[in-house]
């Protein structure tokens, strides 16, 4: 594998009783870089990601740089309304000190939660009685918590408020440049996609285009993954 | 105090605790119906150890820890609705034990009884509860992750064998509760801790610890009642949790 690429995608197959979801996907993934993966509904993003993690059967090669470390935020995180677990503990998961948290980590954690805006009080809140927008902070900081060589973001900012959108979006930048992390982020945005990311990965079953945005989102790179509707739309504007 | 009864009572304070901490598990897994059914499949075990004449223990503890791998099949391997699987199946060895175990053992076996074993028996099944619940707390962590948010545990490198892991813990300690519980009761013994810690409780420490607890206090007072009314100690202990469950309902912590 060529030094600094994090992650290597060959002929990359996924498919659920005998359907293809996923045809032949070839990319790789750099330190530092984000990619955007942009696509209709239904395209097979999710699972992609699935297929990178490992919880999905699929064909050809992923390679991962070896002992990369991988942060997701997962699109849908349902949790039982009652379920005994807070905030504090719902973090613990991820470390060998469930029982007995060490000082400093209780310290780095009411330092991630402020960088998503939320407030250290949540600690001891079940995760159940968050709102939707506490949720959706709560796992982006979740992902990043022990500074991921990688991150994965499945849709982060779907249904949030604009202010939190924004702060998403500045926090991939900054862990990007300050930690040199590499970014794959599923995305409708793209608004964001043309501000943010250095790659773009357009995936509707097949690989439909692979690029800079400036050379994928053009109308004719646009039509042959969205369907000609988006096309008109984009001409008649035009006109 | 007689033989039996402190024999009884030792057991109690030991696989209570281990049921209450394994319990609180089951419960949150939401598979307290299973679990419930799971230990009915010790029947055919308890028959099979009469007809041949060793200790009904081992029949018991091997036929769980197989019903555990059945358990962790149906979920994993198979698109088959597994609560209906499991259900046939555990109440189909209920029927069997009922026809295969002699009469004059069967009420003991279905809702237990004060148990008058050898000493190393004792030893090993105290022994064995203490280990399974610290074994228990040991794991909560993984056990929690993979029930909590599966996929995010198996990202994080905490695998599916840990569901496996879980089960069989969890049939061992049904396995050692029989013979003073019953097999019809020991399921609840594994559920009705956890029931109640979850009505007072908001947090995942809270919850295990205090599951733990009432599973000791319940079996043990139990235990206490029984032998002081003359009652068989199955029914004891379970209608003494279930009481407490009432009771808790009120403090709920949850609106």
């Amino acid at each position: 594998m060529e030094k600094d690429v994090v992650l290597e995608v060959k002929n990359l197959s996924v498919a659920f009783e005998r359907e293809a979801v996923l045809r032949g996907i070839s990319f790789s993934v750099k330190r530092k870089e984000a990619l955007a993966i942009i696509g209709p509904n239904g395209a097979g993003k999710t699972v992609l990601f699935r297929a990178l993690l490992g919880l999905v059967p699929y064909e050809g090669t992923i390679a991962w740089a070896d002992n990369i470390r991988i942060g997701y935020v997962p699109q849908k995180f349902m949790v039982d309304r009652g379920a005994p677990l807070t905030v504090k503990e719902f973090f613990l998961l991820q470390t060998e000190h469930f029982w007995m948290p060490q000082k400093e980590f209780l310290f780095h954690l009411e330092h991630e939660l402020r960088l998503v805006g939320l407030d250290p009080i949540i600690l001891e809140k079940p995760v159940g009685e968050l709102s939707g927008g506490q949720l959706q902070r709560l796992l982006v900081s979740w992902a990043m918590l022990r500074h991921p060589d990688v991150l994965l973001f499945d849709e982060p900012t779907a249904g949030i408020d604009v202010g939190f959108e924004e702060t998403v979006y500045q926090l991939i930048h900054r862990v990007q440049d300050e930690r040199g992390t590499a970014v794959l982020l599923i995305s409708h945005d793209l608004n964001f996609v043309y501000r943010y990311a250095q790659k773009v990965l357009c995936v509707n079953k097949d690989m439909v285009c692979h690029g800079s945005p400036q050379e994928v989102l053009k109308p004719e790179e646009l039509a042959r993954l969205f369907g000609s509707g988006k096309l008109y739309l984009h001409e008649e504007t035009k006109g | 105090m007689e033989i039996s009864l402190s024999q009884s009572f030792l057991i109690a304070l030991a696989v209570g605790l281990a049921s209450g901490s394994v319990g609180a598990f089951v419960v949150l897994r939401r598979m307290a119906l299973v679990g419930d059914a799971l230990s009915h499949v010790a029947l055919p075990g308890i028959a099979l150890a009469l007809a041949y004449e060793f200790d009904p223990f081992w029949g018991v503890a091997v036929s769980l820890i197989g019903a555990a791998f059945v358990v962790f099949w149906l979920e994993t391997k198979t698109k088959l609705p597994s609560e209906a699987l499991v259900g046939l199946l555990f109440t189909a060895s209920l029927a069997v034990g009922i026809l295969t175990i002699p009469d004059e053992e069967i009420i003991h076996s279905l809702f237990g009884e004060f148990p008058l074993m050898p000493a190393y028996l004792l030893m090993l099944i105290v022994a064995t509860a203490l280990i399974a619940t610290a074994f228990v707390f040991f794991s909560t962590r993984r056990f929690a992750f993979r029930i909590i948010a599966p996929e995010l545990a198996e990202a994080s490198g905490v695998k599916q064998t840990n569901n496996l892991l879980f089960l069989i813990v969890f049939a061992i300690v049904v396995a050692l509760g029989i013979k003073l519980v019953g097999t019809l009761l020991m399921g609840a013994l594994t559920i009705i801790p956890a029931a109640i810690a979850r009505n007072v409780t908001r947090g995942m420490k809270a919850y295990i610890v205090i599951s733990a607890v009432l599973g000791m206090a319940i079996a043990a007072l139990g235990v206490l009642v029984a032998h002081s009314f003359g009652l068989l100690p199955g029914p004891s202990i379970i209608l003494l949790g279930t009481s407490l469950f009432i009771v808790s309902l009120f403090w709920s912590v949850k609106v």
